[in-house]
């Protein structure tokens, strides 16, 4: 009877445990099923066009999660270095003889994008040690003001350093990639070339996450004091993910600005740093799958929902505004950790 | 059931089935309505040009399809949101393009939204043709790409001789930093230099600024014959001529169209009596355009923006005479060489026609003065027209 009693408790402890792991297993098949069914559903290069922007994004809030969901820094300054890689994209390989045609010229290099591209990523990380040595001085609220003033920062450099950026006329002509004469003009070659970029970024993160600098990392974040006694240097760990993140960030400017051939502060303004965090907590806060998950509900949603019924098409643009939001609300009140998420703020 | 006559009932079947669709492919080729694209930024910053030019252009569609369509088709719009950037304007034209499969899109309102998809159209053949746009760039941005809004340069040009004429000698000036206010400050200060005036002082500010005192003090300091006003949205344009006058400066204010509309004019008050402005505007004396205003205000119940609502309006009426040439809203090409070879007159001018580059030739910046609170009215839009902007 006894034994009985206890084979019912197990049953009972357990069906709980099951059905949690289901929650999550069904929300990534909804969502994947249901993106997959979408892009099947729309015109292929739509399709491409999207999944273009998905990789864009999951590269950026990939790069963001090392930061804010494994190190616990709440940053909204990622806009920043995404803006940063692309510019220096932009600066160096967009071709000079266009760029005579433009309003206030500026001198650009015509650079191929294979040569732009490390010295982007580099860019972008030379800044965040810049910044991060002045950032690991602060914690929590205080940091993401300090990251909110960043962003603010990054903003007004790329729309008032006008001899080097052209302000608010934007630069043009940005380069394609190029493979040994081969230009990847076509949308579906650059998707493939940023899935790859992609599928690098997840696995870098991977493995940072997974070996013990990235298990410090997880420390830092539940006690910074105590994990401090056990001798390590926070600080630098704190401003080696930093870097890390913001290169991956620079990475993704890079890519952006050479997939849009133009680019002007408009793409870099802090409501963009913003949407970042949200996809980062919508996937769920310290699980790269969380990201990749989030960043495809997040461009799912927004691009899915230039196809609500029931609608003249002029009112659609400002519908899908509200439903987004409304969306994002019931999500976050519902699953506040996030898709999969692991770690709430 | 023979063989004999499975195969006979399923011939006839299959005949049957041809037959229909023949006579279903017939009707749908005569009675499908014209499609096109519509992108404007009916949200985000955008959102106040997006939206006016969006209902304007269905005001449009909905006289056209009344009085019968095009040759007996209808017109349809297919309208996506582009917002003000590049990543917008780029999945908004994907969709356009190859969900809907439009061959011809009337927008951007947002500069930055069409060099951001002008690429891809000119790539693809497909034509854009904006009734908004401002930027100077996109005269360079390929031969698909059209616009009857007049490029910021011409602003600015005609600003540096109305302020030659003027006897403006010194001139000091306040520009938005966005693409639009700095274009038309640039062009402003860059052709009055070239007439041999001296740009004496510059300031920009952001769009969220609310406080420009210390940096009209400056602009002041300088002593200025003028203060030359840039600016993209009315709260901050009307906020600096308010701004001006509590100073102390009375001498003479000139600005672009933002600075004199409704909003702007309802935060400076009697501060803006007398501010000139040039831009385009609609003719008084235009009887098609109070028309299109009249009716705008039966459908919607408030105008705004007069010129750039005649701009989106005549947009469509232009695509219809060239649909209703090419008979075909695929032809693309067909419907670029009509552009290049139309001359129209409807709301926002006479005459008018595009050159070589897309560019709109034929029509020209007017210059408004601001009246006094007292005489301000709904109807004259808080000023009145002086006459064409000197040009050359």
């Amino acid at each position: 009877m006894a034994l009985n009693t206890q084979a019912v408790g197990n049953l009972l402890r357990r069906r709980p445990r099951f059905a949690r792991g289901n929650i999550e297993l069904w929300a990534n098949l909804v969502i994947l099923s249901w993106a997959a069914a979408f892009m099947l559903w729309q015109g292929v290069g739509f399709a491409i066009t999207v999944s273009t922007v998905f990789a864009i994004w999951a590269i950026l809030a990939v790069s963001l999660n090392l930061v804010v969901g494994y190190t616990g820094l709440l940053s909204v300054g990622h806009v920043g270095f995404f803006g940063i890689g692309a510019y220096a994209m932009a600066i160096l390989s967009s071709d000079a003889s266009y760029e005579q045609l433009r309003t206030e010229a500026i001198p650009t290099f015509g650079w191929p994008f294979f040569a732009a591209l490390p010295i982007s990523v580099v860019l972008a990380g030379l800044v965040a040690i810049v910044v991060g040595v002045a950032f690991n001085r602060f914690r929590d609220d205080i940091y993401v003001l300090v990251s909110f003033g960043f962003a603010v920062i990054a903003f007004n450099l790329f729309l008032n350093w006008r001899p080097l950026t052209r302000g608010a006329f934007g630069i043009h002509e940005i380069a394609r990639p190029e493979i040994g004469g081969w230009t990847l003009n076509g949308a579906f070659e650059f998707l493939v070339l940023a899935l790859v970029f992609l599928a690098i970024v997840v696995l870098i993160s991977w493995f940072i996450v997974t070996s013990s600098f990235g298990r410090v990392l997880t420390a830092i974040r539940e006690d910074e004091q105590a994990i401090e006694v056990f001798g390590y240097q926070t600080a630098h760990y704190k401003l080696a993910i930093w870097v890390i993140s913001a290169m991956m960030a620079g990475l993704a400017g890079a890519l952006f600005g050479s997939w849009t051939s133009f680019i002007d502060p408009n793409s870099f303004v802090l409501l963009e740093s913003i949407l970042l965090v949200s996809i980062v907590i919508l996937g769920g806060l310290a699980t790269i799958w969380g990201s990749l998950l989030g960043a495809m509900a997040f461009v799912m949603l927004e691009e899915g929902m230039r196809f609500l019924p029931f609608l003249p098409t002029e009112y659609v643009g400002q519908a899908r505004q509200v439903v987004l939001g409304v969306l994002l609300v019931l999500l976050m009140l519902f699953r506040p950790q996030g898709l999969v998420g692991k770690f709430r703020l | 059931m023979s063989i004999f006559s499975w195969k006979r009932s399923a011939s006839l079947g299959l005949l049957a089935v041809i037959v229909v669709a023949a006579l279903g492919c017939g009707e749908a080729g005569s009675d499908e309505p014209f499609r096109i694209g519509v992108m404007e930024s009916v949200t985000g910053p955008g959102e106040t040009y997006g939206t006016v030019a969006v209902q304007s252009k269905e005001m449009a569609v909905a006289e056209i399809n009344a009085a019968g369509g095009i040759n007996g088709r209808m017109l349809e719009l297919v309208v996506e949101d582009s917002k003000c950037n590049a990543q917008d304007a780029i999945t908004a034209y994907t969709k356009l393009t190859d969900v809907d499969g439009v061959k011809i899109i009337l927008g951007t309102s947002c500069s930055g939204a069409m060099l951001g998809a002008a690429p891809l159209a000119e790539a693809d053949g497909v034509v854009m043709f904006s009734g908004l746009a401002t930027n100077p760039d996109i005269a360079e941005a390929g031969d698909y790409i059209f616009r009857t809004s007049l490029s910021d340069a011409t602003v600015g040009v005609d600003t540096g001789n109305v302020l030659w004429a003027d006897g403006i000698r010194r001139l000091a000036t306040i520009s938005e930093s966005t693409d639009y206010a700095e274009g038309v400050r640039r062009t402003t200060a860059e052709h009055f230099q070239s007439l041999g005036g001296e740009v004496v002082a510059e300031e920009r500010y952001a769009s969220d600024t609310t406080d420009f005192r210390t940096q009209l003090e400056k602009l002041l300091g300088a002593n200025p014959d003028a203060v030359h006003i840039a600016a993209q949205s009315e709260f901050t344009g009307g906020t600096v001529i308010k701004q001006l006058r509590e100073l102390g400066y009375d001498g003479p204010i000139y600005a672009d169209v933002v600075p004199i509309g409704t909003t702007a004019l309802e935060i400076a008050g009697e501060a803006a009596t007398g501010v000139k402005a040039i831009t385009p505007d609609l003719d008084p004396a235009n009887a098609k355009a109070q028309e299109v205003l009249a009716n705008f205000k039966d459908r919607y119940d408030y105008v705004t923006l007069p010129w750039f609502l005649g701009s989106a309006y005549d947009n469509v009426y232009i695509a219809a005479e060239c649909l209703k040439q090419t008979g075909d809203d695929q032809d693309a090409d067909g419907f670029r060489d009509c552009l290049y070879e139309i001359t129209w007159s409807g709301t926002i001018g006479d005459n008018y026609s595009f050159d070589e580059k897309g560019e709109v030739v034929g029509l020209s910046n007017a210059v408004l003065e601001v009246l006094p609170v007292a005489e301000r009215t709904e109807e004259n839009g808080g000023y009145k027209v002086l006459g064409a902007a000197p040009t050359g």
